[in-house]
């Protein structure tokens, strides 16, 4: 069995960490390209979702490079995320591949496919104390890859050397990938995390704050997104995305809930009760506690036609009227132009330098 | 006198402004880009210098519009800013008590809401063109009437005829319906600057309270037709005001906001920039899949600026490396070949 499963950020480097662990040989599509993208479009129906588009293309990539087996996961609620695999695998035996595809589906469609396809992702072995210990790994793996991209985003606006800083961050996820003790694990965080600490700061006074709230997977993957949140950076915008694989795999298993999640939804209750599916909820929560923790506006990221969010974006215009709160919608899919985006992010961070001057004024002056 | 130059240029056409302290515009220019924006630039510059007062002094240059890194670069400009920014800027210069701006350009327009002089909320149509200059000179082609006399002729109809705006291609076809079932001219036009409007509306203001007084500015603005059809839109309960500078506002604004940057010492290049030689250059870089474009500003052997990597492995320095590396290694390969023809 060689498997091949998507990109999602950083997913890569803690699958690579856990499987070869666990015996299971894996193939890592290449990096998502302009060349992936032009793939999952060509393949794929033109009204699905971007994200599956580019999964899909992942595959095809994964498939080429010798893949036979196909990991994926499957979503819940009315979100169209749940029928990504069915109609992924579909797609690829009319092309004609060969392949096994495990869909690891939320076990409240049935605990037993669930336990069989977990099994089959662990190469057919029981929980030992073996495959814990490489898992918890693989998942501080998972955690510390985010946690980097998190000081990268705080960092950008504020060191002398953004390159520097970028040189710091790849090095350690290029080292991360071929962790396979606590030991190392531990001192490539200590070293990393030191030499953030040191890197040379500005002289900044009162960074304007920008938080990101949208859909996992386009909020998160810089690499279809257009890296907004490196825009941001470079324009002086200190950055935090409240979209993590990290919380939402604990907010999915049913034994784990995450906190931070639970805090957004119930922030996001005067204004959206039900589930919605996807990050809908989620959305509007974190837009809500970004507006209580004094930042200055808010980044939207989402597929287009992402009916999640697309609730979650009609909602958002009530909050960003009760809460003062600036927010920039950015749907992104194939046909989404850079030099459109960019100027449209420029501008909003304008509004929001401008906004924030004008507030000390009256403040000075009251 | 400390002046202030703003250039701002588009996809279609090149607006230069040149103003002082007090923010009056000196000279202004509005040309045509056509496809060469470096050569628009230059002519947009010799036409300031002719203007230019003896005894003043380029003390700053801001630079909007989607070629605006390229045009800084060229002028050398103090400031490079988005054109929403500069758009705003002007308007609330212009019309202190603004409350909306709508700006059509060539291939683009914004919708700008302000309230008490800082822009709060803004929408930009990048997707469609069939809200935009570009689209109203192709239709002014194919029914034979000039641009300039476009608008006049849309106000001579008495009533409008129906015509579907949602999309170029379909408001074309239907156009070309409402001429075959022998509609005039004039009733034809005045249906396509409604539906320009209705466009224009639709895309960018769903969700947003419009609240006047709107300042109404950019090329499509001199459209007398277009105005009235954004007057009928409201029912004539909105005040729209069209300024007389409405075509060089962005390039106005690049001037304010130069001279709010109030720079130590102006970058500007200096009106001789008309005489150097500038070359584009691009090619695809194959090292990955992404196969990024790569745009390469030269002034003979000189890499002034590039754009276009993703990656960030290009930077000039970079660029200049790779040259020499090839310039060196091809009277190499040509050796080897023959040594190898020989053998």
């Amino acid at each position: 069995m060689k498997a091949t499963f998507p990109h999602l950020l950083h997913l890569d480097i803690a699958l690579g960490v856990l499987y070869p662990n666990l015996g299971v040989e894996i193939i890592i599509p290449p990096p998502i390209t302009q060349k992936t993208i032009e793939i999952g479009v060509e393949l794929a129906p033109q009204n699905a979702c971007f994200p599956l588009k580019v999964t899909l293309a992942n595959f095809v990539e994964g498939i080429e490079l010798g893949a036979d087996t196909i990991f994926m996961a499957g979503g819940v609620g009315p979100c169209r995320f749940g029928y990504y695999g069915p109609i992924q695998k579909i797609i690829l035996e009319d092309l004609g591949y060969d392949v096994n595809f495990v869909l690891l589906d939320h076990p409240r469609y049935g605990v037993r496919p669930f336990i069989k396809a977990l099994q089959t992702m662990a190469g057919g072995r029981v929980l030992s104390s073996r495959v814990i210990k490489v898992a918890s790994l693989a998942w501080k793996v998972l955690r510390l890859s985010e946690d980097l991209e998190r000081e990268r985003r705080a960092l950008r606006a504020q060191v002398k050397d953004p390159q520097k800083l970028d040189e710091i961050i790849e090095g350690a996820l290029e080292r991360l990938r071929t962790v396979d003790n606590e030991k190392t694990f531990q001192s490539i965080k200590e070293e990393t995390m030191k030499g953030l600490e040191n890197l040379e700061r500005k002289e900044t006074e009162d960074l304007i704050k920008v938080g990101i709230v949208g859909e996992i997977y386009i909020a998160q993957e810089t690499k279809v997104n257009f890296n907004v949140e490196k825009t941001l950076g470079d324009l002086g915008a200190y950055v935090h995305n409240s979209v993590s694989t990290v919380e939402y795999v604990l907010h999915t298993l049913p034994f784990t809930r995450s906190r931070e999640k639970l805090e957004a939804w119930k922030l996001a209750k005067p204004y959206l009760k039900r589930f919605v599916g996807g990050e809908g909820i989620d959305t509007v929560g974190s837009a809500i506690r970004y507006a209580q923790e004094g930042f200055d506006g808010v980044v939207h990221l989402y597929p287009f036609t992402c009916m999640p969010e697309v609730v979650a974006k009609s909602i958002l215009t009530s909050v960003s009227k009760d809460y003062d709160l600036p927010i920039l919608h950015l749907a992104i899919d194939e046909h989404s132009g850079e030099a459109g985006l960019v100027t449209r992010v420029e501008a909003f961070v304008d509004v929001l330098e401008r906004r924030k001057k004008l507030k000390k004024r009256k403040l000075e002056v009251s | 006198m400390d002046l202030y130059l703003g250039v701002d240029v588009g996809s279609v056409t090149t607006k230069l402004a040149l103003m002082d302290k007090e923010k009056n515009i000196l000279a202004s220019c509005y040309l045509r880009t056509s496809g060469d924006p470096i050569e628009a630039l230059k002519d947009g510059l010799r036409y300031i210098e002719k203007r230019f007062p003896k005894n003043g002094k380029i003390k700053g240059v801001g630079s909007t519009g989607s070629a605006r890194h390229l045009a800084g670069v060229v002028v050398g400009a103090d400031i490079i800013k988005n054109e929403i920014t500069a758009h705003a800027i002007a308007a609330i210069t212009r019309v202190p008590e603004v409350r909306t701006v709508f700006e059509i350009g060539g291939q683009d327009s914004k919708l700008i809401i302000i309230r008490d002089g800082v822009v709060e909320d803004f929408a930009m149509n990048t997707v469609c063109a069939a809200g935009t200059g570009s689209f109203l000179e192709h239709q002014a082609v194919r029914l034979n009437v000039p641009i300039e006399e476009f608008g006049k002729l849309a106000l001579q109809a008495e009533q409008a005829v129906r015509i579907a705006g949602r999309c170029t291609v379909f408001a074309e076809s239907d156009m070309i319906h409402k001429q075959q079932l022998g509609f005039g001219k004039a009733e034809i036009i005045k249906g396509l600057c409604e539906a320009l409007v209705r466009n224009f509306i639709n895309n960018l203001a769903t969700g947003k309270t419009i609240e006047d007084p709107i300042v109404f500015q950019g090329g499509v603005a001199a459209n007398e037709g277009i105005v009235q059809a954004f007057r009928d839109f409201f029912q004539g309960k909105k005040r729209i005001i069209v300024p007389p500078e409405h075509g060089v506002m962005g390039a106005w604004g690049a001037a304010i906001l130069a001279m709010e940057y109030a720079p130590q010492k102006t970058a500007f290049a200096g009106f001789e920039v008309v005489d150097r030689q500038f070359e584009s250059r691009s090619f695809t870089c194959e090292d990955c899949p992404n196969a990024c474009e790569i745009v390469i500003l030269k002034e003979e052997n000189d890499i002034k600026a590039l754009w276009g990597s993703r990656c960030g492995k290009w930077t000039p320095a970079t660029m200049e490396k790779k040259w020499k590396e090839e310039s060196l290694k091809k009277p190499l390969e040509i050796e080897e070949e023959e040594s190898l023809i020989k053998g």
